[in-house]
C-alpha cells in the first residue's frame, strides 16, 4: 500500500494556472507610472515653481533679464542685442537676443547663451556631447518663409526704455521691445495680440558648474540639477540644468487650439488644477503610449509646437521651434468687469507658459489676422502638405496582420467580390523574417512580387511596415551594414546602443547624420529590399523612438547622435529625421522613376507634413475614442499635418457592429482613412460584417470614393497653402462665438460640405450647429435647414451619416463606382450645386495624373466653377507649364455627366433644356434639363443630362 | 448538392450562342435572355420600372434614366444601382423610393470561342482588361486612356475547354471513388451490424458463465467458514510488533514517497515560478494580451503571498529526516527488543509503551500528517486506496472469487464493446454514412509557417513547420452543414448550403476558447486541404475537397446497403 504512483505534476500545474486565471480583469488603463508628471519632470517642476512664485511676489516680481540698450542693433529687419540675466548670485549671463521680422509677416525672436555658443564650458562625467544649445530644430522643420522684410523699419516715436519696430503688410504690425525687464508686446492695427514675458516667466537656466557643498546656499532646490532617475532609468545630465521657458499671453482671447498630439479637446483646456481644467500641462515628448487615456494632456506619439489664439474675428498663433522635451501649461484669466462700463464683457486672457529641458528659446508669432493667414506662413516655414498620390486618399485596408501572401491575394479579391472599393492593403510587422526589416519570411510570404502585381491589376498598392530599431543579428545585411557603417545610435559613452523593440535586442539608426540617409536610401532600391515592387509603399512606425526598456518608453536622454547631440536636446525632431530619410528614398527607387513618395508616421514634428500621413496610434474600440478621433483629426489639420487619421473600427479590442459601422461613416471624413486591428482582433474587413450593417459600410466607403475628386483638390489647396483639409467650426466662422469650441463637426475643404458623424451608442439623430443664415441641403434628400447660430436636428438611422451642403457651393463628384481610385480616372463628374442667397455659387476642381511630379510642370486641370445670373460656367485658374497641354490631350475624353441644381428658381418648372457653350466648339449645343418638385422641407432640383462638356475645357451652361 | 457550376455555365453557353446566331444585333453589353425587352425601336420601358419609359436613343447613351439601370447594358452609367451605394434622391430622380437593384446581372461578353459571361457594370471601360470574364476585351470598349484588350478567347477558351475536359474527367473519377466510398461505408457499416450481433451472443454467454461462477463461490465460502484457523504468533506483543513493524514500515516508505512527489512538486513549481518571473520581465506590454497581463498581475499578487513557509518547512524536513531513518538500535523503534518480549503486560499498554518508544513528532506526523496526506491523495486518486479488506481467507474460496472476478469483468468489458458499437451505429457520418470510409485517413497542407493536417472524423492539427511543434485544432464533434456566401456578378450575395465536419476541444489557447475547426467540404476528385484560416483568435475553417462531398453516386453505388436510420 505504500507503493504511490508517479504523482501526475499536470495536477500541481493545472491548479497554479486556474489560480494565475481566476483573478479579477483589471479596467484598462494607461501605465501612468511609464509616463512622467510635471512633478516628476525636473526642469517642468523647476520653472513651474518659477512661475508660482513670481506670481505670489505679484507686481514686486521683477523679472531678471534685462536687454542693453546699448547692444542694440537693426538693420534690414533684424534685430539684435544682449540679454544680461542677473542670477542669485548676482553675476550676469549673456544671452544673445535675434528677432527677424519676416517678409511673411512674421517675427521669430531667438535667444540663446554666449558662453554655450562659445563652448566655454565644462561637461561632466567626461561627456562629448555638444556644448552648444541645439540650434539645429529649424535644419528639419524650416524650409522657407525666412525672407527677412525689407520694409520692417524703428518707429521713430518710441518712449525710453523701448525699441518699436514696425513690420508686416502695410506695417500694420509692431514688435514693442521693453528692455528692462525684457519683454515684448505684439500688436496689429494698434492693439496687443500677444505679449512676451508679460508675466516674468522667462527663464534661461544658464550653465554652471556643479558646486559640490554649497546645499542651500543659493537658495535654490537643486536636486533636479544633475541627475534624475525615472523608470530605472538615471540620466547623467552632463551639462546640468539648462532649461527655458518662456510666458506667452494673448490678452481678449478666451480660446487656444494646437500643440498637437493629444487626446483631447479642440480648445485647450486649462491645465493647473480646478473644475474641468487638468492638472499638469500640456506635454510634448513624442511617446508610444501604450492604451491611451482620453481627454488628457499627456503626451502622445508626435509634437507640432504650434498654437493658435483665437477671438472673434482675430486669430494670432505662436511657434515653439525646439525640439526638447516640452511642457505648455495654459491659464485663462479674466479680469473682473469694470461695474462702470455698461454692457462691457469681461475681458479674458489666455496666458500660456512654454518650458523645454535645453535648446534655445526659438519663437515665431503671427498676427493672422484669419485662421487661414496663420496656416499660410506657418506652412511657407514648415512646408506644406505633400501632395499626396490619388491612392493614398483611398481606404486602406489593413490588419495586424495579414498571414500570407495568399491571404493578402484573398482579402483583395473579396473586396471586389463584394463591390466594395478600396486601394491599399497593408502588412504589419509579421510579413518579415523574424523582425528583420527589408526582408520577408519566406514560409509565409514566399512571393511577394506575386502578390504585388495582382495588386497591381487593380492599381491597389502595398504598404509595409519598415521600423528604425534594426535587429542586432549577425548575418542580417542591414544590421552589419549599420554597425559597420557606424551610422547607429550611440550611447552615452559613445558605444552603439543597444535596446529592446519589436525584434529584441536592436539599434537604431541615425538619420541625423546624411551618412545613414543615404544609406538608407540604398536600403529601399528594388534590388536591395528584395520582393518589394514599385506599388509598395512604407509605414514607418515607432519612431518616437519607441524603446521597450526605456524610460517613458524611449531612449535615454543622454544617447548621442549624429553631431554629438544628447537624444534630449532632439527628441521630438528624431521621428521626422527617419521619414525625411525614407522620403529620398522611395522619390527614386530605380533610376528615372520619380514617383510621390507615401510614407504613414506615427512620430512627427512640425515639418512631418511635407513627407508623410499621420494617424493616431493605437487607439480602441470604444465610442469614445471615436469621439476623440475627431478633435484629434481637427487639431492636427489647423496644426498644418492635415493628412491624418484614427484607426478605423479601433486598434484595440473588437467593435460591435453598430460601433464598426459609425466608425466608418466617421472615418470616411479623415484625410487618411484607413482601418487597422490588432493581432487579437476578431477579422472584421467590411465584406464580413452580416447586413444591413455591410451595405451600410459599403456606402459609407463608396461615399469617399464618390467625393474623391473633392478630396483631391482639398489636398491640393492644403499642399499649395496650408488649410486644412477638414476644418473645425471656428476656422470657417471666425466670427461666431458660440461655434469657437465646437469639435465634434467638420467641413470638407472648401466645398461646403458639413458633416457631423453619429459617434454615440444608439443614436439615430444628430444636432448640427450652424453658424450662418444660408440654406443648407441635406446631402441624400436635400432637406432644407436654415438658422444662424442653433442646432438643427438632422435625422441619423444608422445607414446614414449626416452630411448637408451649404448653399453657394459647387461641389465636383464621381459618381460611378469602381474597384479603386486609379480606375476612377476616367470616369465622367457629376456637379452639385447649391445656390446661395444671392442665387450664386462656387467651386473648385483640381486633377492631375496623381502619381508623377508632372504636375509640377504644369500637367494639371485647375478649374473654377461658377454660378451665376443663371450660367454655370468653367474658368482655368491654372497655370500652364510645357506639360499642360500633353495632359489636357489625354483627359479630353472626361466629361460632365451631369448637372444637379438644388433648389432652383420656380421658374425653372417649365425649362426642358439648357444651352451648352464649350470651348472651341463650332455652335452651341443643348442638353435636356428635368425639374423634380419634392414635397414638405425638401429642396426641389433639377438635372441636366449630359451637357457632355469636358472637364479641362471652358465652357457655359446657360439655364 | 449543387451542379458545379461550370456545368451550369456551359448549359447557359450551348444555347447563348445560338440565340445570338440568327437574330439582329442587340444593344451592347446586353445578355440573349434579355432581349426581348429591347425590341421597340422607339421607346423603351425600364425593366423593373415600366412606368418610366425613355425613348430608344437613351439606351447605352451613357447615361443612366432607368431606375433600374435597364436603359445602359452596355456602360458603367447605371453601375451605382446598388445596396451597396450612398444613393441621393437626384440619382433616380422621381424614384428613390423604389428597391436598388439592377435589372441586368451585368455587361454580356460574348466572348466567341470560349464561353460568354456576365462582368459587373463597375468593371466595363475603367481601364482594366477583365478577362477572367471577358476574354474579348468587349469590356473595354470605349479605350478610354487607350486601354486595349486584344480578344483573347481563342487561346482562353482553348485552356479552358483543355481544363473543362480535366475537370470531367475529374468529375468522373470523384464520382467513382465517392461509389467506392459508399460501398466501403456500407461494408463497414455491415461489419458492425455484424459485430454487434456477435457480441450481443457473447454478452449472454458470458453472463450465463458470471452466474455459475457466483454459485460456485458462494458454495466456497460456506464450506471454508467451517474450519477454525489460528494465529501463529509467539504471542500477542510479538504479533502486534510484527503488525506495527509492517505498519510503520509501509507509513515510512508512504512517508518517504510522498515527500520525494512533494520535492519534485516543489522543483516544478518552482521552475514555474522562474518561467512566470521571466515572463513578467520581459512581455511586451505593447501587445496588450489581455491574457498575458492579467497573467502577469496574477503572478504578481501570487508572488506577493508566497511568503515566509520557507522556515517551517525546515523544521519539518529535520523532522522527515529523521522519520525516514530506518528504525534500530540510535533510531526509532528498535524492533527487536518487542519482537522477543513475552507476554507482559494487556494491549492497551503495548500501544502506550510502542508510543513511548517512538519519537514524539512520529506519533502525532503518523497520525495527523501522514494519514491526511495519504488520505488527500486518495482521493484525489493519486495513491490507489488499501485494500478494504486484508484477512486471510482458503485458497479455494480466493480462487473461485478471482474466477467470478474475471467473468464480470469479461461482461462488462463485452458490453462496452456492444455499446460502442451501437453508438457508432447510430453516430452520423454524413449522407449514406460516407465518411464512414473516410475515417481516420489524414490529409495536409502547407500554408506559411504551418503544416496543418485534417484527420477525417478524428482530429485537425496545427504543426509548425519550423520546430515541429503540433497543435490539436480540435477533435471531432460532429458533422454538419453550413451556408457560405457567394456572391454573383450583379454583387448580390447568395447562400449556399456546404456540408461540415466540425472539430472542437483543441488545445486551449492562452486567454482564449479551445481551438476548434470547421472543415468546409467541396466536391473534388482528392482529398485536399485548400485553405485553412483562422476567422478569429483559436477558430479556424478548412478548406477541404473529397469525393464525398460531391453530388450524384448514390444509386448507382452498386447496390451501397442502405438502413433504416440514414437520412
Amino acid at each position: 500500500m505504500a507503493r504511490s504512483l508517479p504523482a501526475p505534476r499536470w495536477a500541481m500545474l493545472l491548479s497554479l494556472l486556474i489560480l494565475l486565471g481566476c483573478i479579477v480583469v483589471p479596467g484598462l488603463a494607461v501605465k501612468h507610472k511609464d509616463f512622467k508628471t510635471c512633478e516628476q519632470s525636473g526642469f517642468c517642476k523647476r520653472n513651474r515653481a518659477y512661475a508660482d512664485n513670481a506670481s505670489s511676489q505679484g507686481i514686486s516680481w521683477s523679472s531678471p533679464y534685462e536687454l542693453d540698450p546699448a547692444t542694440i542693433h537693426f538693420t534690414d529687419g533684424v534685430l539684435t542685442g544682449v540679454i544680461y540675466k542677473t542670477t542669485t548670485a548676482n553675476e550676469k549671463v549673456r544671452l544673445p537676443l535675434t528677432v527677424s521680422f519676416l517678409e511673411s509677416g512674421a517675427a521669430r525672436i531667438v535667444v540663446d547663451e554666449e558662453k554655450r555658443m562659445k563652448g566655454d564650458i565644462a561637461m561632466r562625467h567626461g561627456s562629448q556631447a555638444n556644448k552648444k544649445r541645439y540650434d539645429e530644430t529649424e535644419k528639419w522643420a524650416i524650409v522657407g518663409g525666412l525672407e527677412v522684410s525689407k520694409s520692417a523699419t524703428l518707429n521713430a516715436q518710441t518712449e525710453t526704455g523701448f525699441t518699436n519696430i514696425l513690420y508686416g503688410p502695410g506695417d500694420k504690425f509692431q514688435a514693442i521691445v521693453r528692455h528692462a525687464p525684457f519683454g515684448v508686446e505684439f500688436q496689429r492695427d494698434g492693439e496687443t495680440h500677444v505679449q512676451l514675458n508679460h508675466q516674468g516667466f522667462l527663464n534661461m537656466e544658464h550653465w554652471r558648474p556643479k558646486v559640490d557643498d554649497k546645499d542651500g546656499e543659493s537658495g535654490e532646490d537643486e536636486s533636479t540639477w544633475w541627475e534624475e532617475t525615472f523608470g530605472g532609468n538615471t540620466d547623467s545630465k552632463p551639462r546640468g540644468p539648462e532649461s527655458v521657458a518662456l510666458d506667452i499671453t494673448f490678452p481678449g482671447y478666451n480660446h487656444v487650439f494646437g500643440i498637437p498630439e493629444h487626446a483631447d479637446s479642440l480648445s485647450l483646456k486649462e491645465t493647473r488644477g480646478g473644475s474641468g481644467n487638468h492638472e499638469n500641462p500640456y506635454r510634448l515628448y513624442n511617446s508610444d503610449v501604450f492604451e491611451y487615456e482620453l481627454e488628457s494632456p499627456m503626451t502622445l506619439y508626435g509634437a507640432i509646437p504650434l498654437m493658435q489664439a483665437h477671438r472673434k474675428n482675430s486669430t494670432v498663433g505662436v511657434f515653439w521651434l525646439n525640439a526638447a522635451e516640452t511642457w505648455i501649461d495654459i491659464v485663462k484669466s479674466t479680469a473682473s468687469s469694470n461695474p462702470l462700463a455698461l454692457g462691457a464683457r469681461p475681458k479674458t486672457d489666455t496666458q500660456t507658459h512654454w518650458i523645454s529641458e535645453s535648446g534655445q528659446i526659438d519663437l515665431f508669432v503671427f498676427l493672422g489676422p484669419s485662421p487661414n493667414d496663420i496656416s499660410k506662413t506657418y506652412g511657407e516655414l514648415t512646408g506644406y502638405t505633400q501632395l499626396p498620390q490619388q491612392f493614398a486618399i483611398g481606404y486602406h485596408q489593413c490588419r495586424w496582420n495579414y498571414v500570407t501572401d495568399e491571404d493578402v491575394k484573398e482579402v483583395n479579391a473579396k473586396f471586389d467580390k463584394y463591390q466594395i472599393p478600396y486601394d491599399v492593403i497593408w502588412l504589419d510587422l509579421e510579413y518579415t523574417d523574424d523582425r528583420k526589416y527589408f526582408t520577408w519570411d519566406s514560409l509565409t510570404f514566399p512571393d511577394p512580387k506575386g502578390m504585388q502585381q495582382k495588386l497591381d491589376e487593380t492599381e491597389r498598392k502595398l504598404v509595409v511596415l519598415i521600423d528604425p530599431h534594426i535587429k542586432n543579428a549577425d548575418k542580417y545585411f542591414v544590421s552589419e551594414e549599420l554597425r559597420s557603417k557606424k551610422l547607429a545610435v550611440l550611447n552615452k559613452d559613445g558605444e552603439i546602443y543597444d535596446g529592446w523593440c519589436w525584434p529584441g535586442s536592436s539599434n537604431w539608426v541615425d538619420c541625423f547624420n546624411p551618412a545613414a540617409q543615404a544609406w538608407w536610401a540604398t536600403l529601399h532600391k528594388f534590388d536591395k529590399f528584395k520582393g518589394s515592387l514599385q506599388n509598395l509603399f512604407i509605414w514607418n512606425d515607432m519612431n518616437e523612438p519607441s524603446v521597450f526598456n526605456g524610460p517613458d518608453m524611449t531612449m535615454p536622454k543622454d544617447n548621442l547622435h549624429y553631431g554629438n547631440w544628447e537624444h534630449r536636446d532632439i527628441h521630438n525632431v528624431n521621428g521626422l529625421t527617419l521619414l525625411d530619410a525614407t522620403y529620398k528614398a522611395m522619390l527614386e527607387r530605380k533610376k528615372g522613376e520619380v514617383r510621390r513618395p507615401f510614407i504613414l508616421t506615427r512620430s512627427y514634428y512640425s515639418g512631418a507634413q511635407r513627407v508623410s500621413a499621420m494617424w493616431t496610434g493605437d487607439n480602441q474600440a470604444t465610442w469614445e475614442h471615436l469621439g476623440a478621433s475627431l478633435p484629434m483629426v481637427l487639431t492636427n489639420g489647423i496644426a498644418g499635418f492635415p493628412f491624418a487619421g484614427a484607426d478605423v473600427g479601433g486598434f484595440f479590442h473588437n467593435p460591435d457592429k453598430d460601433l464598426l459601422t459609425r466608425w466608418y461613416q466617421t472615418g470616411i471624413w479623415y484625410p487618411f482613412f484607413r482601418a487597422h486591428a490588432h493581432i487579437d482582433t476578431r477579422r472584421r474587413e467590411p465584406y464580413l460584417i452580416s447586413e444591413p450593417q455591410r451595405s451600410y459600410i459599403a456606402q459609407a466607403i463608396r461615399l469617399r470614393y464618390q467625393l474623391m475628386p473633392a478630396w483631391y483638390t482639398a489636398f491640393h489647396e492644403a499642399s499649395v497653402n496650408g488649410t486644412p483639409i477638414v476644418r473645425p467650426q471656428y476656422y470657417m466662422f471666425p466670427e461666431d462665438e458660440q461655434g469657437f469650441a465646437t469639435d465634434d463637426q467638420l467641413y470638407l475643404g472648401s466645398t461646403g460640405l458639413l458633416v457631423k458623424p453619429v459617434v454615440q451608442q444608439n443614436t439615430y439623430t444628430a444636432d448640427v450647429y450652424i453658424s450662418d443664415d444660408e440654406k443648407y441641403y441635406d446631402y441624400f434628400d436635400f432637406t432644407v435647414y436654415q438658422g444662424a447660430g442653433k442646432k438643427h436636428t438632422v435625422p441619423a438611422p444608422e445607414e446614414k451619416v449626416p452630411v448637408l451642403i451649404q448653399g453657394g457651393h459647387i461641389i465636383p463628384r464621381k459618381d460611378r463606382p469602381r474597384r479603386s481610385t486609379g480606375l476612377m480616372r476616367w470616369d465622367p463628374y457629376t456637379l452639385v450645386v447649391t445656390l446661395d442667397k444671392n442665387s450664386e455659387a462656387e467651386g473648385t476642381l483640381y486633377v492631375d495624373d496623381g502619381e508623377t511630379f508632372d504636375y509640377e510642370r504644369g500637367a494639371y486641370i485647375h478649374r473654377r466653377f461658377n454660378y451665376r445670373e443663371s450660367v454655370l460656367s468653367s474658368e482655368d485658374i491654372g497655370t500652364k507649364g510645357p506639360k499642360t497641354a500633353e495632359y489636357l490631350k489625354t483627359m479630353a475624353g472626361v466629361t460632365v455627366e451631369r448637372v444637379v441644381i438644388v433648389d432652383p428658381p420656380a421658374e425653372w418648372k417649365t425649362k426642358n433644356s439648357v444651352t451648352v457653350i464649350e470651348d472651341g466648339a463650332k455652335s452651341a449645343s443643348t442638353a435636356s434639363l428635368a425639374f423634380y418638385e419634392q414635397e414638405g422641407s425638401k429642396a426641389s432640383y433639377v438635372v441636366v443630362k449630359n451637357p457632355n462638356v469636358s472637364i479641362g475645357k471652358a465652357w457655359r451652361i446657360e439655364f | 448538392m449543387r451542379l458545379p457550376q461550370s456545368l451550369l455555365l456551359l448549359a447557359a453557353a450551348g444555347s447563348a450562342v445560338q440565340a445570338s446566331s440568327d437574330k439582329p444585333a442587340r444593344p451592347r453589353g446586353l445578355g440573349p435572355e434579355f432581349a426581348k425587352f429591347y425590341q421597340d425601336s422607339t421607346t423603351f420601358t425600364c425593366i423593373s420600372n415600366p412606368s418610366v419609359k425613355i425613348p430608344f436613343s437613351a439606351v447605352n447613351d451613357d447615361y443612366c434614366d432607368c431606375p433600374d439601370g435597364s436603359d445602359e447594358p452596355g456602360t458603367s452609367a447605371c453601375a451605382h444601382i446598388s445596396r451597396n451605394s450612398p444613393l441621393t434622391v437626384a440619382d433616380r430622380p422621381g424614384n428613390s423610393d423604389l428597391d436598388t437593384a439592377l435589372a441586368l446581372p451585368g455587361f454580356y461578353c460574348k466572348n466567341k470561342g470560349h464561353r460568354p459571361s456576365y462582368v459587373p457594370f463597375q468593371r466595363i471601360n475603367d481601364g482594366i482588361c477583365d478577362y477572367e470574364e471577358c476574354c474579348d476585351g468587349s469590356d473595354e470598349w470605349a479605350r478610354v486612356g487607350g486601354t486595349k484588350c486584344e480578344d483573347r478567347c481563342k487561346e482562353i477558351g482553348k485552356q479552358w475547354r483543355k481544363q473543362e475536359e480535366q475537370n470531367q474527367k475529374s468529375m468522373t473519377t470523384a464520382l467513382r471513388k465517392k461509389k467506392e466510398l459508399l460501398v466501403d461505408a456500407g461494408r463497414q457499416k455491415q461489419e458492425i451490424e455484424d459485430h454487434i450481433a456477435v457480441l450481443e451472443a457473447e454478452v449472454q454467454g458470458a453472463e450465463l458463465k458470471e452466474q455459475n461462477l457466483e454459485a460456485d463461490l458462494k458454495l466456497a465460502q460456506e464450506q471454508d467458514s467451517k474450519v477454525v484457523r489460528t494465529g501463529k504468533g509467539k504471542g500477542k506483543v510479538s504479533a502486534l510488533s510484527n503488525l506495527a513493524k509492517g505498519r510503520v514500515d509501509e507509513l515510512r516508505n508512504a512517508l518517504i514517497d510522498v515527500r520525494h512527489q512533494r520535492d519534485e512538486a516543489h522543483e516544478r513549481v518552482k521552475e514555474l515560478e522562474d518561467i512566470l518571473a521571466k515572463f513578467k520581465v520581459e512581455y511586451n506590454p505593447n501587445f496588450n494580451d489581455e491574457g498575458v497581463k492579467r497573467a502577469v498581475r496574477s503572478y504578481e499578487d501570487y508572488a506577493a503571498r508566497d511568503q515566509g513557509t520557507e522556515g517551517a518547512n525546515g523544521v519539518l524536513d529535520r523532522d522527515l529526516d529523521e522519520i525516514a531513518k530506518t528504525d534500530g538500535e540510535d533510531s526509532g523503534i528498535n524492533w527487536e527488543h518487542w519482537e522477543n518480549e513475552e507476554d507482559g503486560c494487556n494491549d492497551s499498554d503495548l500501544v502506550y509503551k510502542l508510543a513511548a518508544y517512538l519519537p514524539p513528532s512520529l506519533v502525532s506526523f503518523i497520525e495527523d500528517k501522514v494519514i491526511s496526506v495519504k488520505g488527500f491523495l486518495e482521493e484525489k486518486g493519486i495513491l490507489p486506496k488499501a485494500g478494504e479488506e486484508s484477512s486471510s481467507e482458503s485458497k479455494a474460496v480466493t480462487q473461485a472469487r478471482d474466477a467470478l472476478k474475471a467473468a464480470q469483468d469479461s461482461v462488462t468489458s463485452l458490453k462496452n464493446k456492444l455499446r460502442d458499437q451501437r453508438a457508432d451505429l447510430e453516430q452520423d457520418y454524413g449522407p449514406n454514412s460516407i465518411f464512414r470510409a473516410l475515417r481516420g485517413v489524414c490529409i495536409t497542407q502547407d500554408a506559411g509557417e504551418y503544416t496543418y493536417e485534417h484527420c477525417f472524423l478524428d482530429s485537425t492539427k496545427q504543426n509548425q513547420r519550423k520546430g515541429g511543434n503540433s497543435v490539436s485544432m480540435g477533435k471531432f464533434s460532429n458533422v454538419g452543414t453550413t451556408s457560405v456566401e457567394e456572391v454573383n456578378t450583379a454583387g448580390e450575395v447568395v447562400n449556399v448550403e456546404k456540408m461540415t465536419i466540425e472539430y472542437n476541444r483543441g488545445q486551449s489557447c492562452w486567454n482564449g476558447p479551445n481551438r476548434s475547426t470547421k472543415v468546409i467540404l467541396e466536391c473534388g476528385e482528392e482529398n485536399k486541404i485548400l485553405k485553412t484560416a483562422e476567422e478569429e483568435k483559436c477558430v479556424y475553417s478548412m478548406l477541404v475537397t473529397s469525393p464525398a462531398a460531391c453530388a450524384g453516386g448514390e444509386e448507382a453505388g452498386n447496390g451501397a446497403p442502405r438502413s433504416k436510420d440514414e437520412l
